[in-house]
């Protein structure tokens, strides 16, 4: 069983509770501590009804297509909320745990013993790893590796226990008070009760819970709870129809603070937290954002708002400039590559119809084309133009109105871009797209050594995490490259449905590394920004990086001193890196299925997955789970890579 | 398993399919497999996997098909697929010279390296295209070339349109009938063909090395 069943019985509780951005959101803050560290005093929130509705439904189809309810039932469910009066604390069903809980409370007060049912829960956690047979194991990897594994593990649960508060902040924050705009909001107390309704609906060591509470409680008060146990009382019964409503409002709650949580990082700023922004996209970027945060994010777009109109104007000059002396007649075209790209563009996503339309395939055509005479190392490799696409839709949407966001894929764009909309779209797709090859040149130049390597450390990976797997593979004879190959080359993208690919890419995107990002705010202030205090990538979970021996990971032992020069095969190594995990935790899910295929059947079910139905949550599971691997595995990797 | 309909092969043969990106590897094997056609696929990336069973004199055969990646970058892949092949069907556009020329790479590559008993079948495709225009296009291969290439290299040679299936299926049949029963992969387990054996393995690490020098740039 070990770590498959782990895995799996996190994906189970996905489909039969809340939870899954819950985890999702834990898995993320474990390594990146809350930004919010800073304990505020709470106070109780009011849902603003009438801000909320009317939202336009742009906002509420943002965040996902599949749990969207049509604008009327919303409307029917934020009315409900008013009637109940209740605060929106009370909207997550973990909350009803937590009377009980709190009454715990009071038999389990002292610290240590929080501590100590963390090490329980860090040996429990271990101990579903019987596989660590060999001596690579994990957790002899890190005591070898740690000078202090006492220290380290403190700093391990101290994150680990403002995570949980982080967690709970994410998702049972109630909706802000919007009549400010939304901004400014207070951050909901670092340490609340429903904290250990979470911890104990999370991980089966519920009593751990409670006594966090009582340690840190002691200056808070919590009006909503007597209000809970009244309506708990008042209505025991619930229709079916009135919990699904409720879950939905709850659902659309989050969404709505989700956006709220964006406007509040993104508007105006005049210098945009990148670290609160890679942080909170990882868990999922709505719509109405994406745009703008996934050019935040890859480093396109400079942090500094006031910069970002005439750097906007800069650049997209700067690729209309490019076209004009590629297109000349000073510029002999590279008519293979030229060819190459002109016959892979009406193969790209030929399921999806935006695709097929003439002024899409030309826009297509016009940046794959500058891209490869411009990076001839590389050249245009297949795969760049799968990769091109979630860029350019997501682009697209800026072009729509919210209502009409859904339909990107299937309205044709020449019916409502201008021309220069059009080169704009271009513009920016093109140095986006720049932006992310960048991060995996090796992947595309002559050998594609990258890939070779990933395909390598997967292999590795799975030996390690699921050594079963390994061995029946080997025994099958399936290689890693007769699969992985593609998941490499195309960065999964084969693999699921665009939908799907766009959601994960708010992940990917973020494990991008700043560096990029960060030296544009040095230009545009002229202060020497030190690099590394913006990283959140550096972090209490991490060991010294001198203890790591891989090739990327060696790279960023280079001071921030060198980044400029460096930075380039530095950032190789968040988003291959984690794509690897990526990788391992999908082949990972097919763990049991597999075990009994043999080579034909295994390759055959590896090359078209039955993801086809697969939702936000699945991907976001799937992610997750990578993230569990990687915190995992990230020390030892040196040992055996 | 997939053997408990199917009767268990009497021969399995491996053939690898190599060839310009774009000249339809992924459309043949399609119209032999399951006899479809799709006008737009997406391009093969590393290589695709399929297997057919047919008969041959009342006996089971089976193919199993590694389709190659077209694209020059995923050469250094091919010698991991046609190493171990009893068979290579090489294919390229009746309507594009280049994709000819790159067929006849293909073909001295395997003769260099795939070893003496490999079959080679070169496949013209896109038949099709040359039937409906009525005239030989600008870019369009010479046949006569192509013929003396044929003899010259002893291979078999089609004509062939997967989008119409013609002679689609002359193809697999002609290049099973060229292999003789003798020459079934070595078998282990009892109700399966695991058909790559450990003397066949693909070895990542040395295909990886080998593959790269083997390139080395040259093909540019």
């Amino acid at each position: 069983m070990g770590v498959r069943s782990a895995a799996k019985e996190m994906h189970e509780r996905d489909h039969t509770s809340d939870s899954s951005s819950l985890v999702t959101s834990l898995m993320k803050s474990w390594r990146i501590s809350s930004a919010s560290s800073s304990s505020k005093k709470p106070s109780l929130y009011k849902m603003n009804t009438t801000e909320s509705a009317s939202l336009p439904s742009g906002y509420i189809s943002s965040a996902n297509r599949d749990r969207r309810t049509s604008d009327g039932n919303f409307e029917a469910m934020t009315k409900q909320q008013t009637s109940t009066k209740r605060t929106s604390n009370s909207y997550s069903p973990l909350r009803y745990v937590s009377p009980t809980l709190s009454t715990a409370s009071n038999e389990s007060p002292r610290p240590a013993l929080l501590l100590r049912q963390h090490h329980h829960r860090q040996h429990h956690h271990h101990h579903q790893q019987p596989r660590h047979s060999s001596s690579g194991s994990v957790n002899n990897s890190n005591t070898n590796t740690s000078t202090d594994p006492n220290r380290k593990n403190d700093r391990y649960f101290k994150d680990l226990d403002e995570d949980w508060s982080a967690v709970i902040d994410d998702y049972n924050m109630p909706i802000p008070i919007l009549t400010n705009g939304g901004f400014g909001i207070p951050v909901a107390p670092k340490r609340t009760l429903s904290r250990s309704s979470t911890s104990s609906s999370v991980n089966s060591t519920s009593n751990m819970g409670p006594s966090t509470v009582r340690n840190s409680s002691s200056s808070f008060t919590y009006p909503q709870l007597p209000q809970l146990q009244k309506e708990q009382t008042n209505e025991p019964k619930k229709t079916e129809l009135e919990i699904k409503n409720e879950r939905d409002a709850q659902e659309l709650n989050s969404i709505i603070q989700r956006i709220s949580k964006f406007d509040n990082i993104l508007k105006d700023k005049i210098i945009i937290n990148q670290q609160d922004l890679r942080q909170i996209s990882w868990n999922g970027i709505p719509k109405i954002h994406r745009p703008v945060v996934w050019k935040l994010l890859i480093g396109y777009l400079p942090v500094n708002t006031k910069r970002q109109e005439s750097f906007l104007q800069r650049k997209r000059k700067e690729y209309k400039d490019g076209l004009k002396h590629t297109f000349s007649d000073q510029h002999s075209r590279d008519i293979p590559t030229w060819h190459q790209i002109e016959i892979d563009i009406p193969r790209t996503n030929p399921h999806i119809p935006l695709y097929q339309f003439k002024s899409v395939q030309a826009s297509l055509q016009r940046i794959l084309y500058l891209w490869a005479i411009r990076h001839p190392a590389s050249g245009y490799v297949q795969g760049i133009n799968d990769l091109v696409t979630p860029f350019f839709e997501t682009f697209l949407t800026e072009y729509l109105p919210p209502s009409q966001i859904e339909d990107v894929e299937i309205k044709d764009p020449s019916t409502y871009m201008t021309d220069e909309n059009v080169a704009n779209l271009e513009a920016d797709t093109f140095w986006c797209l720049t932006k992310l090859l960048e991060q995996i040149t090796d992947n595309y130049i002559h050998g594609q050594p990258g890939i070779l390597r990933q395909v390598k450390n997967l292999s590795q990976l799975v030996k390690r995490i699921d050594a079963d797997l390994y061995n029946h593979f080997q025994n099958e004879h399936v290689e890693f490259i007769q699969f992985a190959f593609r998941w490499m080359n195309c960065l999964l993208m084969r693999e699921f449905q665009m939908a799907t690919v766009i959601r994960m890419w708010d992940t990917y995107l973020s494990e991008t590394s700043q560096e990029v990002a960060s030296s544009y705010s040095i230009s545009s202030n002229d202060i020497k920004t030190p690099v590394t205090p913006t990283e959140p990538r550096v972090a209490s979970f991490v060991t010294p990086t001198a203890d790591f021996q891989s090739p990327t990971a060696a790279l960023s032992n280079m001071t921030p001193n060198n980044v400029v020069e460096d930075s380039n095969k530095m950032r190789q190594s968040s988003l291959n890196e984690f794509h690897v995990f990526v990788c391992a935790a999908f082949l990972i899910k097919w763990s049991d299925q597999l075990m009994d295929m043999d080579f034909q059947e295994t390759i055959t079910f590896l090359q078209n997955p039955p993801t086809k139905d697969w939702t936000e949550t699945d991907i976001e599971m799937l992610l997750s789970e990578a993230f569990i691997w990687q915190s995992l595995y990230k020390d030892a990797t040196s040992h055996w890579l | 398993m997939n053997t408990s309909t199917a009767a268990i092969p009497k021969l399995t043969i491996k053939v690898v399919f190599l060839g310009e990106s774009a000249v339809g590897k992924s459309s043949i094997v399609l119209r032999f497999v399951s006899d479809d056609f799709t006008e737009s696929r997406e391009p093969t990336i590393g290589a695709a996997f399929l297997t057919k069973r047919t008969t041959r004199d009342g006996n089971t055969i089976k193919f199993e098909i590694w389709d190659t990646a077209g694209q020059e970058r995923f050469a250094p892949l091919a010698p991991m697929y046609y190493r171990n092949a009893q068979a290579a069907v090489v294919v390229f556009d009746i309507t594009n010279e280049h994709s000819f020329h790159k067929a006849e790479d293909w073909v001295k590559e395997l003769h260099e390296k795939a070893g003496n008993d490999i079959v080679i079948a070169l496949v013209a495709n896109k038949m099709d295209l040359l039937n409906v225009q009525g005239t030989i296009l600008d870019e369009a291969v010479n046949e006569e070339e192509v013929d003396s290439f044929c003899q010259r290299e002893g291979l078999l040679y089609f004509k062939a349109s997967a989008k119409t299936g013609e002679n689609i299926h002359e193809i697999f049949q002609t290049v099973g009938e060229k292999i003789p029963y003798s020459k079934q992969s070595p078998r282990r387990g009892s109700d399966h063909d695991l058909t790559i054996t450990d003397d066949q393995r693909i070895d990542l690490q040395s295909t990886t090395v080998e593959g790269t020098k083997e390139t080395g740039g040259c093909n540019c």
